[in-house]
């Protein structure tokens, strides 16, 4: 009997060793899994949890993908209320899934040569993030808690770039080094709680510069060595059983004080520019909050939130000429206050109504002499979004619940500052204003969600999720460019059918479809010398289904399979309307217009496993995976392989088949 | 003598303090045990969690979270017994704030301070409709399950993630918690409060401040990115040139009509590769000091 019970109360172990093999390389599919090409893997994995009883203390060790490259493991002790420490080693791998045919010379190196290999060689890029974490806890006394983690990451490998001002092929070499530290005392009782802390975060690339040969050397750039410090204070107060308060008060200061490689190559740099940005930038946020229930039926949430990013490097110049010598500060100070009330209209039902506005405040990059510097995109002083939101729910019923919502939100802005002068001879008069940009213009949101549970019978349960989003920006004739229109939409089925007591199905559809209509201007010289208005009308489906089916097929053998599909297709649609009504002229050696893209996935997977006896198991994995696609992205108008300028060519594999097998055995004890 | 005996037959605690009153039925005979399909909860696999090592102090008893339930307790018959005082199964008619205060009692401090002003707590999200209390594994706790749990609600951050460009997700090597924190009542259940500081956690080279700044990127990486996956590369929310053209002039190449070139044309590629960023490579901004026009427009 105690056997029985232990079996039941006590922590699981398990440790599994096995063995699995893909058949063909997965370009596209092994991106992060770790198991890019066709070949057999390691498949390790274990988790033990050991528990003292009598004193509470915990021995855990944790690790996944032990057999691959993006293995991780973890350990921890925790004297359960007491004091814990854990640490951890996890490797984050992302395979490009291009192979790369060049010349180029010195990868992986900060000195790089065009074409200064004999013969072309195939590259495939990669980064890995090799990340270790250590975590402490002490109970100090009841209610009082200290906690930290420290995470270091050294982030690895080539990423693809391009020598600047020119498609032509370098790797960009990443070699860097992150920690974050996160420390925090904190003090609760069922009244009161605080929490304080330091946040701290540190950023080192060894690769500040990378140089790119023959010919005058070319000098490109990274980001460079900064870091960021925060003090926070975060507390509750609970003011009655039914009304809390809470304030959050942050402090940020991040800086960047990095050598500024490229200021002492010879001749490169202006006279007198620094060697180093001195950037700063101090973040504040003050928070208060206020949930209450004034009456039974009617709960309040109210929130006020300030939150300002003030950018405080010096302004200095860097270059001359052009319109963006100097550094430029952008700073945003947002004031955001909620208001949202919920009403309980009956047992099942209950309506919500919130209103929220945000109001932001955003400057213009001044010159070093404090002029406001000339911008080529307008900007705008000022952002306000209102939003209000209303929702009826249905809850707390065994068959049928959900809500249904809407949403409105509309952007406007003002005190504008606007672009510099500058017209495209006869056609476009001001051309730096006549587009409205993304982030700033104004915009009406509505958005419609009806969501619902459905429990039918004890055995079926489905779910139901239908939202349509528009956006509609105020675009002016006096500014007609720019997003003019935007949708959202999203219909979605799940089901779940307990066949019996051994056996259960689930399924899911999902349809969504993202689409935006947006108009630009092609200007004297953008090509094809005929000033025109393009109509863009840009549309992204994805189709989603799932399948999937568990069954205990005998008291030793369960079974298991998932079919997972997905279909998604992207529509560019543009259309050349020239000023002077004439015929767009094609222009030479290129295709106007590019064709749908169409990717499809399907994987197949299905593992039994067969107790062979109290604590061990066998278990088998078989998948079947395919990807397709006809993206266009790295090939030229007929389908070739894209080169650039300087030889390099792109190679990506259109369509992708491979099948796994894999075996285990699982030991399993407590 | 009948007195040791009835002290021998008195059901003893099994996991909690207190805990007879309740698995002297709910015993090793009447738990359902866990097995893969999980369709009853196991009361008993509270003890091989937290919640169910004893020797911390601050441990529940089973009735600190479900209520004194008497009625339940003392029911006499064989019919099925009124439910207890507060359930948290999918059918409960506990009104989730009664569920959640369970929970509170004692996880009201730290990360979870602020959850009362929290989108999930005002959408009655119960603590338990994400967290399973009896069960060793919590799926939400687990990498490579909590999107199962996530996607019961999140429909359409499940459809973005089959998309060819993507978080490691779908693979394991992050989760939605990496980004997300729902205890709290951050713009967007961010980890952090702002888009770009949980941006900058893993990706703090674009952090900066640049020497030359692209400004949508010192506002909100939102503004280009749509992080939870995309058929453009690079997470964007739509491909280059057109996502450049909402903003950008068409002055000079940049209202260039898009397109392919045919092999042999060597200069219009703002359509393919990476489209304006072949050219435009720093386009989170550049740390060069060069005096090149090209530097001020993020080609270097």
């Amino acid at each position: 009997e105690d056997d029985e019970i232990a079996a039941l109360i006590e922590p699981d172990s398990s440790v599994s060793i096995g063995v699995g093999n893909w058949s063909g390389d997965r370009a596209q599919q092994g991106m992060y899994d770790g198991m890019r090409d066709g070949k057999a893997y390691g498949l390790i994995d274990a988790e033990v949890n050991k528990r003292d009883n009598d004193t509470g203390t915990w021995l855990k060790l944790k690790t996944n993908n032990l057999g691959l490259d993006n293995r991780e493991i973890k350990g921890e002790y925790l004297r359960q209320g007491n004091v814990g420490i854990s640490a951890e080693y996890n490797r984050i791998t992302r395979d490009d899934p291009k192979t790369i045919s060049t010349r180029l010379q010195g990868v992986g190196t900060t000195t790089q040569v065009e074409n200064g290999l004999a013969s072309f060689t195939n590259l495939t890029l990669g980064t890995v993030r090799e990340q270790t974490n250590l975590s402490f806890y002490k109970n100090l006394q009841p209610g009082l808690d200290f906690n930290l983690n420290f995470k270091n990451e050294d982030k690895k490998g080539d990423r693809l770039h391009s020598r600047g001002n020119a498609f032509q092929f370098v790797a960009e070499p990443i070699n860097a080094n992150t920690r974050q530290l996160e420390t925090s005392l904190s003090y609760a009782t069922k009244q009161f709680q605080l929490s304080g802390g330091y946040n701290g975060s540190w950023y080192d690339t060894k690769n500040g510069m990378l140089t790119v040969n023959p010919g005058a050397p070319v000098y490109l750039t990274q980001g460079l060595d900064n870091q960021a410090h925060q003090l926070f204070l975060n507390g509750g107060y609970n003011f009655s059983k039914t009304t809390r308060g809470t304030f959050k008060l942050e402090r940020a200061v991040a800086t960047q004080n990095d050598f500024l490689a490229t200021s002492a190559v010879p001749g490169l740099a202006l006279a007198g520019t620094p060697d180093r940005l001195n950037g700063k930038v101090v973040t504040t946020l003050v928070q208060f909050g206020l949930s209450a229930r004034p009456i039974k039926d009617l709960s309040l949430n109210a929130n006020l939130r300030y939150h300002d990013v003030d950018d405080k490097t010096p302004i200095a110049t860097y270059s001359a000429g052009g319109d963006a010598p100097d550094y430029m500060a952008y700073s945003y100070r947002t004031i955001t206050g909620k208001l949202e009330g919920t009403y309980r209209l009956d047992q099942n039902y209950s309506l919500t109504a919130g209103l929220e506005d945000k109001r932001q405040d955003r400057s213009v990059p001044l010159l070093k002499n404090g002029n406001e510097k000339n911008v080529v995109v307008p900007l705008r002083r000022q952002l306000d979004e209102l939003t209000a939101r209303l929702e009826l729910r249905r809850s707390l019923s065994e068959t049928l619940n959900g809500s249904v919502s809407y949403l409105n939100a509309r952007r406007t802005g003002g005190d504008d500052k606007r672009g510099k002068a500058g017209a495209d001879g006869a056609f476009l008069l001001d051309l730096y204003n006549t587009i409205n940009p993304l982030n700033t213009a104004d915009r009406t949101r509505d958005k419609l969600r009806i969501a619902f549970d459905w429990a039918p019978t004890e055995a079926l349960s489905l779910q139901f999720t239908a939202e349509e989003s528009r956006d509609k920006y105020e675009n002016s004739a006096a500014s007609p460019y720019g997003l003019n229109k935007g949708t959202g939409r999203l219909y979605s089925i799940d089901a779940s059918y307990v066949v019996s007591e051994k056996m259960k199905l689930n399924a899911w559809y999902s349809y969504d479809q993202n689409g935006s209509k947006q108009v630009a201007y092609r200007s004297n010289g953008s090509g094809g010398n005929q000033p025109a208005n393009k109509y863009y009308d840009l549309e992204d489906t994805g189709n989603s289904f799932g399948l999937g089916l568990r069954a205990e097929a005998t008291s030793r053998l369960n079974l298991g399979a998932d079919l997972e599909l997905f279909h998604s297709v992207s529509k560019y649609g543009q259309r050349i309307a020239p000023l002077n009504g004439a015929a767009p002229v094609a222009e030479a050696n290129f295709v106007t217009g590019v064709p749908d893209i169409r990717s499809d996935r399907l994987r197949l997977s299905m593992f039994s496993t067969y107790a062979l006896d109290k604590q061990s198991d066998v278990r088998l994995d078989v998948i079947h995976e395919r990807w397709k696609t006809n993206d266009w992205t790295w090939t030229f108008a007929n389908g070739s392989s894209l080169a650039d300028p300087g030889g390099t060519r792109y190679l990506s594999d259109p369509k992708q088949i491979s099948n796994f097998i894999g075996a285990r055995y699982i030991y399993k004890f407590q | 003598a009948a007195e040791p005996a009835k002290a021998k037959d008195a059901p003893k605690d099994l996991i909690l303090k207190g805990d007879a009153k309740c698995t002297g039925c709910h015993d090793e005979a009447d738990d359902t045990k866990p097995t893969m399909l999980d369709l009853k909860p196991s009361v008993l696999a509270i003890g091989k969690t937290k919640h169910g090592t004893r020797a911390d102090g601050r441990t529940p008893t089973c009735t600190d979270c479900h209520g004194e339930s008497e009625k339940h307790v003392n029911h006499k018959g064989s019919d099925k017994p009124p439910k207890a005082d507060r359930t948290f199964d999918k059918k409960s008619k506990t009104p989730v704030e009664a569920r959640n205060d369970a929970c509170l009692n004692c996880h009201q401090g730290g990360k979870h301070m602020n959850w009362q002003s929290s989108t999930h707590a005002n959408r009655d999200v119960a603590c338990t409709s994400c967290h399973t209390v009896h069960n060793a594994h919590d799926k939400v706790r687990d990498k490579k399950t909590q999107t199962e749990v996530c996607y019961t609600c999140h429909k359409e951050q499940r459809s973005q993630m089959n998309r060819p460009s993507h978080h490691p997700v779908p693979e394991g090597k992050m989760q939605c918690t990496s980004c997300h924190d729902v205890h709290n009542d951050n713009p967007k259940a961010l980890i952090k409060s702002s888009t770009n500081d949980t941006c900058y956690t893993c990706h703090m080279e674009k952090r900066g401040p640049f020497v030359h700044s692209h400004q949508p990127v010192t506002e909100d990486c939102g503004i280009c990115h749509q992080p939870h996956g995309t058929t453009a590369p690079s997470l964007l929310k739509s491909r280059a040139p057109f996502l450049c053209q909402s903003c950008h002039d068409p002055l000079s190449h940049h209202g260039s009509a898009v397109g392919q070139p045919m092999p042999g044309n060597t200069s219009k590629f703002q359509t393919v590769g990476r489209a304006c960023v072949n050219c435009h490579i720093s386009i989170h901004g550049s740390n060069s000091t060069e005096n090149n026009g090209q530097v001020q427009s993020l080609r270097r």
